[in-house]
């Protein structure tokens, strides 16, 4: 079928599709410009790429943990009809490696199979059917080794290593930090709470898997159409692995079905390309099903995390000690980032004096631990946020008032040591909790428990860094064009993956250059049409690339009135005024349409870029280059303040979430419902993560395979969500915004933990709190399933 | 390619055997081509049921009702002689999967695929039903409790189809009552359910009661016991209370991916003691 | 061999194998790729279609399961031109983020209203639970069947 495609990797240029109307206002509900596009149907995804000659590409995994290869045999494959080629690593022609900060990631294993997910050969064959028994022909020769599951047992001077060449054995990364006196804090203490918490690996779940399309042309230029969150950086990780010019290689990124962290890197894209360049020119696509998506690709990093809590009598915090291990699975996909703020999280939005904080991230055989929104402060905040539950309880204080006198304001340290400097509305958002009829009322509430139902209600404190820290540059370079036909033209380098920021492009064009948003037009992220901007991650999209768009947008404004001036022989570009489609020079009455201001004005005139990079603080925080290198410390943060109200069933251990509030300082709100759209998708995954999404691996084998044994929240298990914001004045921020994308994700697991103990009065040492552990801890049973009962101690290594 | 047959009337779905004596039988095609998909099943050839009206319908028979088994679930909720008669089944439709599944499932594919966990099962079991085969040659009727013999085996011989079930209506004032424990709200495969109808007399005093549990055996298990124990009673805590302790030896979970068999007796047990608040009623 | 079927108001001649899933027949085959795959298994109901009405999963029927029927996808709802209440209020009140979800959610509600014209909110989120968001959190789209739902009924001139 022709018509489908005949240009499919040239991103069309989009229009609105709404109806026409006045130029949108900074802080007012706005639909997004895409949704039309997607409620039809017409929106065309990396996984809608088809088209004629189309060869599909498989990969076939190596189903075993640990292992040296000794062949691959491939002729069986190679010989069906229908298959096109079989390849290997010897196809290879780069480095055969990949991965964000430490490139240890093969595209198809050489020398060791190191996780269950590996890809040990790639198929091209004709149709699925083919492809699928092509590979089951592929017969990788194995010699098992012995497997790491544990991230304290791959820590151990005996363990197998992952990687031979790593200086450090298992060890990927760590830190240690010591603010004021350490552990000597303590001895200032007159109460302490010490816990234990085991948090699981999430799944991203996004409704498009990992999937591409990808061509090589006529002209040599290898285009790879790919669901992802960094096309920029996968050309050159492309062209890097792949050893080629990386002039050579085109990566286009349409709007992603969901990404959410897990496409934040390498999934196809490398396959793909590979494929492509053994396709003889045909297009080819490779696009895994749910359950390639759940063996091979990355997930929230499990995580073990001791916590020590020292306060005054008066709730006054003054010395915390955190040892956190996370679990990184074979290679390295941003786990030393994700280690590295959790660290920077650990002690929550507080003021303490004194704190002694160790993070190690340990390679395993177990699945890949990546990004997954809030990575590192989900795991910390769940455990932060019900220790303070603890401390509160055991001072008989109440836990909101307990936050109140230990958080954080502008000006404050943050437990390691960063200075506030920004935003911060903290405080307010805690103010503006207790405020709400949902807090108010939560005892009535909760007395109104039927039989066999306990209520209870349980608050969280979250804050989250926005962007990459202070060494990696966080950048974004905007490019705006007037067209010939008189419309201003944004060219994103950021990809939306539903986030909205595609949108947030037309009401910050619109609104600077007073058009109307049926006149925008915007090129989704194309290494060939737009600038790289970074990662669709961090919370930064919208602060990053809005930011650079407003200074291009400005610029083009000045151009624009400028040469209108000059038109119109007026004295000067301070007389011109933006008007929609034109420009008017009030004093004399006259215009020029902008269609005609174009046709005076060279292409390059027409076009301006702008850069821009975000601010960071040095702070002189005690450690090395390298852990600043991977994040730490932030400079601009959000914040937030939440409280879930739930229900326990007495008889199953199901845990209800009825209500939920979530309040949030995100900076200035410019579209409140995309805003909300933000907070309440956050807070379901959170929830999710909090209550049913019990992800299980056995001995580096995913049992929990498909989505029918791995328990996404549906729209009977996701209350309404109160969705409040408390808008601080951000000034280095867009019109004073903040990221939205992750502040919600964390406080869904501390607050329902926290309403559950209050309502039946038991604390599990990990999540999801699956009726199963909730019902087993409530009959009076120590709520570690998997047997190892006793309390742990970390040695620090 | 497999061949797939898509039968206008009981005459056809006979010949397609004849051509493909191996071939599978489909109705809404919700479990078996999942197996298909996962490579647990492999036959030569498909016959799909869901045009077949001689499986479709649900027949007041007098003193008691047939239900074809090709009748896809959402027909059945909204089927007013099943809503007057068996609220029990309704109840636990009602939390069968979700939409779109309940309108392609057929309560004759949730009874011959017969899952441990499967949700019409248990209510089937306390209202009697009796499973009507058909074959070529005539028809018989077997209780669905010995047409069921064990996860995924029924009492159906080649050549043999399921064409429905036979249910008796039931005099005097009976309570109806499922409950199904899931991993969430809704589209969850049950960890235990309750399938319970009780006759009280105006006191509330039990005369008469029927339980029958899911997923925590290879089969529904009963409790004839248990029913005794409640007979003579009122329907409150302290009477399911006593109850207990046989229900234990009647049910015999196992531990799988979605809950241990701990969890599976705990929650049995605590799923009687719901049945209290359907006292006064 | 042949099959025979109404696609979105259209009389349709095809010939395909018998035993092609319809997802795959509509996507790859007609070029209609607004019906989505998410899982295969009928966990996700991303591929939600309507037959004779009713929502069904593409994922889990075969192409002889057209035969003669009436079968409605996305792009049969309405246009960009000519939104359907449901498509118009899903975009008024942002429910539709990632958008991989919206076509079978969009379908999906179509058989709930057609079903339960003025539903409450539980209706709805019972009547959506078979479709998996992973983006939203459910709210939004439950407003917009609400919107949904009043201006459908306001069309049909009941108050």
């Amino acid at each position: 079928m022709d018509a489908m495609h005949d240009d499919p990797y040239l991103t069309k240029v989009r229009g609105w599709d709404g109806p026409a109307g006045g130029a949108p206002e900074v802080g007012t509900s706005f639909p997004r410009a895409d949704a039309w596009s997607k409620v039809t149907g017409a929106e065309k995804y990396a996984a809608d790429y088809y088209g004629q000659d189309l060869i599909w590409a498989g990969a076939k995994r190596a189903g075993v943990p640990h292992a040296r290869v000794k062949a691959v045999h491939v002729e069986e494959a190679r010989r069906m009809p229908g298959v096109a080629a079989v390849l290997t690593h010897k196809d290879v022609k780069g480095t055969n490696r990949q991965g964000v900060v430490r490139k240890d990631q093969p595209v198809l294993v050489d020398d060791k199979v190191r996780h269950c997910g590996d890809a040990v050969a790639l198929v091209l064959a004709e149709d699925r059917e083919t492809l699928k028994r092509a590979l089951e022909q592929v017969a990788p020769d194995l010699e098992p080794l012995p497997g790491v599951f544990d991230p304290e047992d791959a820590l151990r001077p005996d363990a197998p290593l992952l990687h031979e060449d790593h200086a450090d054995g298992n060890l990927l990364f760590k830190a240690d930090l010591e603010a004021g006196e350490g552990v000597k804090g303590f001895s200032a203490c007159d109460v302490e709470v010490e816990h234990d918490f085991q948090t699981p690996w999430q799944e991203h779940a996004y409704l498009e898997t990992e999937v591409g399309w990808a061509r090589v042309e006529e002209d040599g230029t290898l285009v790879i159409v790919a669901s992802t969150q960094t096309p920029f950086r996968d050309r050159s990780e492309a062209a890097d692995a792949l050893g080629l010019d990386i002039e050579r290689v085109r990566v286009v990124a349409p709007f992603p079905g969901g990404a959410f962290g897990g496409k934040d890197g390498i999934t196809v894209q490398t396959l793909l390309g590979l494929a492509a360049l053994h396709a003889g020119g045909r297009p080819v696509k490779m696009w895994w099903d749910r359950e390639e998506s759940f063996a091979a690709g990355t997930k929230r990093h499990p995580a073990r995390l001791h916590y020590r809590l020292g306060a005054t009598k008066d709730g006054i915090l003054k010395a915390l000690q955190v040892y956190l291990l996370l679990d990184t699975g074979p290679y390295d996909h941003l786990g030393g980032v994700v280690m590295t703020l959790a660290l920077e999280h650990a002690g929550g939005p507080y003021r303490i004096p004194n704190t002694s904080l160790s993070a190690r991230c340990a390679y395993t055989n177990n699945p890949i631990g990546g990004a997954f929104r809030a990575f590192g402060v989900a795991q910390a905040a769940g455990a932060m946020e019900q220790m303070m539950d603890l401390l509160a309880r055991r001072l008989a204080m109440d836990p909101i008032e307990i936050r109140l006198r230990n958080v954080l304001r502008k000006g404050d340290r943050t437990p390691i040591g960063v200075s506030l400097q920004h935003s911060i509305g903290m405080e307010e958002c805690l103010s503006a909790l207790k405020r709400h009829p949902l807090y108010l009322e939560r005892e009535k509430w909760k007395a109104g428990a039927g039989p066999f139902k306990r209520r209870g209600a349980g608050a969280a404190a979250v804050m989250l860094g926005i962007g990459y820290g202070p060494v990696v540059p966080d950048v974004a370079n905007a490019k705006v064009r007037l067209t010939r036909k008189g419309r201003i033209r944004v060219y994103s380098g950021v990809v939306d993956m539903g986030q909205g920021n595609a949108a947030t492009c037309f009401q910050i064009a619109g609104s600077i250059l007073s058009q109307t948003p049926d006149t925008l037009e915007l090129v989704l992220p194309d290494t060939e049409r737009t600038l790289p901007s970074g990662s669709a991650a961090a919370s930064r999209t919208t602060y990053t690339f809005g930011n650079a768009l407003i200074g291009a947008c400005q610029a083009l404004k000045q151009r624009i009135l400028e040469k209108a001036a000059d038109l119109l022989m007026a004295a000067s570009a301070e007389e011109m005024v933006m008007e929609p489609g034109m420009v008017r020079h009030p004093v004399s009455g006259r215009d020029v349409p902008l269609a005609r201001l174009a046709a005076f004005m060279a292409e390059p005139e027409r076009t301006v870029t702008h850069r821009f990079r975000a601010p960071t603080a040095p702070d002189g925080i005690p450690v090395s280059e390298e852990v600043r290198i991977h994040g730490l410390g932030h400079t601009v943060f959000s914040y937030a303040a939440h409280l879930a109200c739930v229900e326990v069933d007495e008889l199953t251990g199901e845990v209800d979430v009825r209500r939920y509030l979530s309040v949030s300082d995100c900076g200035r709100v410019i579209n409140p419902q995309a805003y909300e759209q933000q907070i309440q998708g956050s807070v379901a995954q959170g929830l999710g993560y909090a209550v049913m999404e019990d992800f299980k691996v056995r001995d580096g084998q995913v049992e929990t395979r498909d989505l029918s044994t791995y328990i996404l929240p549906t729209a009977m298990d996701v209350p309404d969500v109160d969705v409040v914001a408390v808008q601080t004045h951000e000034t280095t921020g867009p019109f004073g915004l903040k990221g939205v994308g992750e502040i919600g994700t964390s406080g869904p697991v501390p607050a329902i933990a926290n309403a559950v103990a209050d309502a039946v009065g038991v604390r599990l040492s990990r999540w999801p709190l699956t009726d199963e552990r909730v019902l087993e801890a409530m009959q009076g049973m120590e709520a570690l399933i998997s047997g190892k009962d006793e309390h742990r101690r970390y040695d620090i290594r | 390619m497999r061949p797939v047959f898509l039968p206008k009337n009981l005459g056809e779905v006979w010949e397609a055997w004849e051509q493909a004596p191996m071939a599978s039988v489909y109705a809404g095609g919700t479990d078996l081509l999942v197996k298909l998909r996962a490579g647990l099943a492999n036959p030569p050839a498909l016959i799909c049921m869901e045009r077949l009206k001689e499986l479709k319908g649900v027949r007041d028979e007098g003193e008691t009702v047939f239900v074809g088994a090709g009748s896809t679930h959402t027909e059945l909720l909204a089927d007013p002689m099943i809503q007057a008669h068996f609220p029990v089944l309704v109840q636990a439709l009602q939390v069968l999967a979700g939409p779109p599944i309940r309108n392609m499932g057929t309560i004759g594919g949730n009874v011959v695929n017969a899952s441990p966990a499967g949700d019409t099962l248990p209510p089937l079991y306390i209202l009697d039903a009796e499973v009507e085969i058909w074959s070529r040659v005539g028809s018989h009727t077997v209780p669905i409790i010995q047409f069921i013999l064990g996860p995924g085996r029924v009492l159906l011989q080649p050549g043999d189809l399921m064409g429905g079930l036979r249910i008796k209506k039931r005099s005097g004032r009976w309570v109806h009552h499922y409950e199904k424990v899931g991993l969430r709200k809704a589209q969850a495969c049950a960890v235990a359910s309750l399938a319970a109808i009780l006759k009280t007399d105006a006191n509330g005093v039990v005369e008469e009661a029927r339980l029958a549990w899911g997923s925590v055996g290879p089969t529904v298990a009963v409790c004839p016991e248990a029913e005794e124990a409640l007979k003579g009673r009122p329907l409150c805590v302290e009477t399911l209370r006593d109850a207990l302790p046989v229900v234990q030896a009647a049910i015999s979970p196992i531990d799988d991916i979605r809950a241990t068999a701990s969890y599976r007796r705990h929650v049995a047990r605590g799923l009687l003691l719901r049945l209290s608040l359907l006292g006064g009623q | 061999m042949i099959i025979r079927f109404a696609l979105n108001g259209e009389e349709k001649e095809i010939e395909a194998a018998p035993d092609r899933r319809v997802v795959d027949l509509l996507r790859e085959d007609l070029g209609l790729t607004g019906t989505k795959e998410a899982c295969g298994t009928g966990e996700c109901g991303a591929c939600t279609i309507l037959v004779d009405g009713a929502a069904r999963l593409s994922c889990l029927m075969l192409a002889i399961q057209l035969d003669r029927r009436s079968i409605t996808t996305i792009e049969g709802v309405g246009s960009m031109e000519a939104l359907h209440p449901v498509q118009e209020a899903f975009v008024e009140k942002g429910a539709v983020q990632c958008g991989f979800c919206t076509p079978g959610m969009v379908l999906a509600s179509m058989d709930l209203l057609r079903e339960h014209p003025a539903p409450t909110r539980e209706e709805i989120r019972k009547g959506l639970a078979g479709n998996l968001c992973r983006c939203t959190g459910y709210q939004k789209i439950v407003d917009a069947l609400e919107a949904a739902a009043s201006h459908l009924a306001e069309k049909r001139g009941k108050p």
